[in-house]
């Protein structure tokens, strides 16, 4: 008889992610000046302050942070499962250069018309298709991907710091707070857009993910197993474009995210696969503390979310490449 | 042998007219035969004035795009990787971060280059620290170090800048590179650098040579690749430190030229060195010029140039890559 | 199961590595293809597996194209096992068994209940029981070759095609896996496999393909077409061909080297 341990420890991992997510949610949530005592979370309906921090302040800076990491986290789960790179991400064709490159013209060009998030999204999509259109093989060849990603993303940054350096000050530094991804002040509105892209998204992503689990035998084998690894992979890499340009739209290009989310998911498991789930859990903890750092860090000005994520993502790195070093397998 | 010279006269006049062109152009106009008057000392000392302004930056642009160019060889060469920058290095960030604390925490002002020269130099050592001990063959693990220690200092600059007003209007200038507004004190200050780099990089032509047919060929012909990989990182973080300390973060002049250079040098290092060492300034002035007639009355950063110039041809060079990659 | 080409053309970059070529598969035998490198003996393989699309030409299968098949119900009838197939990091033996199973599984019925037992009967098959929660990464070389002919296995088609399967094992295991194929067939599967060694096919193969220049130089059973011509004419190899004492099946000895001389 055959056992599948498989589903028993990932079935463990995501009841484990869960349970810390909800626990990050209640902290972000009651710790802080602002932060709401444990009874008057149960207390229902909320009144006066609660009400103020709930509807207001944070309640709809959580629900967007979880989203926007579960969007960023499935994203790159994607990426990196289609060309096989830990260093995967939509990040690294570009798109998220493309997006604050987008705000940055919006900002300069036509300031108080076009709302800066609008402008992200156009970026985004600029870049993206800058890329299908540059590679003349579409999103089919990782290789080229990355390539005309590296193009891109050039472009992108001259952009942003042109525009940064060119209009007066107090514009810039708003503009570099938003080009770093940033949860502070958000709406519902918010919060329903990128959970209605990701309740979108996800049933594509599902109907996907076998296939995604046949590509990591290679290309041949995958065709061979009728699981067409060419049509899935532009499936995959449109797909994770989406996810990474609703989060983008609201809440600005978040980096590191996408990247290690997945990385932490197969590491929780050590299972194979493309850890879809688990990754998209990963990527809205991930969010979710790092945001609850900006809240509460003992400093005196708010910095951006996106300062921590790339703060933590970079020490990410490094454990990983201290831990790949003592193994020796770098 | 004579192909070769023709090559290297032909690049050499390339260059030559590219710095007569930074003499000569700007937003301010002039001519070739203002510059001849100046040259002969009968100009109108008003057009003197404008055209000897423009021999520092043209200075500092020629010692640029060598360190540029020179480290994006040496970096390709021993990575084996035609995408390789000397970005990837993390003295981009290093430079920014040591700025940013001196102006922020130290109370400097203005000359940046003193502190971007020891902070890029500092970064860059320290990846190349973290991604070579240990043996092995160390290219993925240097990415991978460059990536975080790019990481980490970026956050440690965004924070600061973002928190400090007056931090983020000096560094805002300086990410930008830009050859003008710079002085020969500062070409001075960075020379010693740049030399040692240039020195170093001289020596490991050969080195580069066998590296270039693999790990195992090359110590089989008698050469120690890990070595040959070790300095020529060493003098990439040179090279990229003293062009970054000099003109601030250029983008695909050092992984661009190299390219170039691959078409008249062949597939010698020490040829595909001494090319990029000629094509890279000529590039970069070339840009600097563009900057400074599109928009003139004002200027466009030759670092927004390079990246408008270099990515489309990029762009374009990716639909010849073989279909299989 | 019965597979064949006509008028296949397939090109790499400009010119075409198979060129109209019509060829029938024998049914039921133990086809080996040979050929000196760049023949286009591997890319005729990736064509019959549904991995190649041709540029003019079809491949039949069943007397219907192969490309009109949706991509899981031809991975129901012919499977391919590449020459670089990749282990996903982590995966056990009978994980990657179990990915063998994916062109049974439809969108809604993700689990078939023959699963386990094509699975238990593809490890058994190729002497794998014992491993079956071992990490395929750890497995020798011999061991992960028979994984990867297990997982084809669990595939359960009436048609086998192996791409150079005995590339990187040593000698001993080399005839461990033919004798595998060789059984595989006997168990009334259609084998084509593409061989490097010329004596190794001789012996084992029921039906041989010759190959050169993108088309078919000779087929039929060993014995009769392996001559010293075919060999010099192919491979440009001056030998003799004798009788396998063992076997009795052609053995080419080359004519290159020192002839012995008596003590």
């Amino acid at each position: 008889m055959i056992r599948v341990p498989i589903a028993r420890r990932a079935v463990a991992v995501a009841a484990g992610l869960v349970v810390l997510l909800l626990a990050a949610g209640v902290a972000t949530l009651t710790l802080g000046r602002l932060g709401l005592s444990l009874a008057d979370l149960t207390s229902w309906p909320p009144t006066g302050k609660s009400k103020f921090v709930l509807e207001r302040l944070r309640g709809p800076r959580l629900v967007v942070a979880a989203g926007v990491g579960a969007a960023l986290g499935l994203s790159g789960a994607l990426f990196q499962n289609v060309t096989r790179n830990p260093l995967g991400s939509p990040d690294v064709i570009g798109l998220s250069t493309g997006a604050g490159a987008g705000a940055a013209i919006a900002a300069l060009l036509f300031p108080g018309v076009v709302p800066t998030p609008a402008g992200a999204l156009a970026g985004a999509v600029a870049a993206m298709a800058l890329v299908y259109f540059s590679t003349g093989t579409g999103f089919r060849h990782p290789g080229r991907l990355i390539v005309a990603g590296i193009g891109v993303y050039a472009i992108g940054t001259a952009i942003i710091q042109y525009v940064v350096y060119a209009v007066e000050r107090d514009k810039a530094s708003v503009l570099t707070a938003y080009v770093n991804g940033s949860l502070n002040t958000r709406s519902w509105e918010q919060a329903a857009t990128i959970w209605v892209v990701l309740l979108a998204v996800v049933p594509f992503v599902m109907l996907l993910s076998r296939r995604l689990t046949m590509s990591e035998l290679g290309d041949e084998l995958a065709a061979g197993l009728g699981a067409e690894p060419q049509r899935t992979r532009v499936a995959a890499v449109v797909l994770a474009i989406v996810l990474s340009a609703g989060a983008v739209a609201v809440a600005g290009p978040i980096s590191f995210i996408a990247l290690t989310a997945p990385q932490i998911a197969r590491r929780l498991t050590r299972l194979p696969g493309p850890h879809l789930t688990l990754s998209a859990l990963t990527g809205a903890l991930l969010l979710v503390l790092a945001d609850l750092a900006a809240q509460q860090a003992p400093i005196p000005v708010s910095l951006p979310v996106g300062i921590y994520t790339l703060a933590l993502g970079g020490l990410y790195l490094g454990y990983l490449l201290i831990r790949e070093w003592k193994k020796g397998t770098l | 042998m004579t192909r070769f010279l023709t090559k290297l006269i032909v690049a050499l006049a390339v260059l030559a007219g590219a710095m007569l062109a930074s003499i000569a152009f700007g937003s301010h106009p002039t001519s070739f035969g203002d510059v001849l008057d100046v040259l002969s000392s009968t100009a109108d000392p008003n057009v003197a004035t404008v055209i000897e302004s423009r021999y520092p930056r043209t200075a500092l642009g020629v010692l640029a795009g060598v360190c540029l160019a020179v480290a994006g060889t040496l970096m390709q060469g021993v990575t084996r990787n035609p995408l390789a920058d000397p970005g990837l290095l993390g003295v981009t960030a290093g430079a920014s971060a040591a700025i940013v604390t001196s102006i922020a925490f130290l109370g400097m002002s203005g000359d940046a280059v003193w502190w971007a020269l020891p902070g890029g130099l500092l970064a860059g050592l320290l990846v190349h620290v973290i991604g070579s001990s240990g043996g092995g063959s160390g290219v993925a693990r240097l990415v991978l170090a460059g990536a975080v220690v790019s990481a980490v200092l970026t956050a440690y600059v965004q924070a600061v800048t973002l928190s400090l007003p007056k931090v983020f209007d000096s560094y805002r200038y300086w990410v930008v590179g830009a050859l003008g507004g710079r002085g020969f004190d500062v070409l001075t200050s960075v020379l010693p650098v740049a030399v040692a780099g240039l020195l170093l990089a001289a020596v490991l032509g050969s080195g580069l040579n066998t590296l270039a047919l693999g790990e195992e060929s090359a110590a089989a012909l008698g050469a120690n690749p890990g070595l040959t990989r070790a300095l020529g990182m060493l003098a990439a973080v040179l090279l990229s430190t003293a062009a970054t300390a000099a003109v601030g973060p250029i983008a695909f002049v050092g992984l661009a030229v190299p390219h170039i250079a691959r078409w008249p040098a062949g597939s010698d290092s020490r040829a595909q060195l001494l090319f990029s060492a000629l094509v890279g300034p000529a590039l970069l002035l070339l840009a600097d010029v563009v900057g400074r007639l599109v928009l003139a009355p004002t200027e466009l950063m030759v670092g927004v140039v390079t990246a408008f110039v270099g990515a489309p041809a990029l762009l374009l060079a990716v639909r010849r890559m073989k279909a299989a990659a | 199961m019965k597979i064949a080409t006509r008028n296949l053309t397939i090109s790499y970059g400009g010119a075409p590595v198979v060129g109209d070529l019509t060829l029938d598969i024998p049914e039921g035998e133990f086809t080996m293809i040979i050929g000196p490198n760049g023949c286009g003996k591997s890319t005729l393989v990736k064509a019959l597996g549904r991995v190649l699309k041709p540029d003019s030409g079809t491949v039949e299968l069943d007397g219907r194209d192969l490309w009109s098949y949706r991509g899981r119900e031809a991975a129901r009838k012919v499977a391919l096992l590449p020459q670089n197939p990749v282990a996903p990091e982590g995966i056990t033996v009978s994980g990657l068994v179990r990915r063998g199973r994916y062109p049974h599984h439809t969108l809604l019925r993700q689990w078939s209940r023959d699963d386990e037992g094509a699975i238990a009967a593809a490890l058994e098959r190729t002497g794998l029981s014992e491993l079956a929660d071992a990490q395929a990464g750890q497995l020798s070389g011999g061991q992960r070759q028979r994984a990867w002919i297990a997982m084809v296995l669990a595939q359960q088609t009436g048609l086998l095609l192996l791409d150079e399967p005995t590339t990187f094992l040593d000698i001993s295991h080399q005839y461990e896996l033919l004798e595998l194929c060789r059984d595989l067939h006997d168990e009334g599967r259609t084998i084509v496999a593409v061989l490097h060694d010329l004596n190794q096919a001789a012996r084992f193969a029921t039906h041989l393909i010759v190959m050169n220049g993108g088309t078919v130089v000779a087929q039929g059973p060993p014995s009769r077409i392996v001559t010293t011509e075919l060999v010099r004419d192919v491979f440009g190899l001056a030998c003799d061909v004798l009788p396998d004492p063992r076997t009795a099946t052609p053995m080419v000895v080359p004519h290159a080297g020192r002839v012995a001389t008596a003590p």
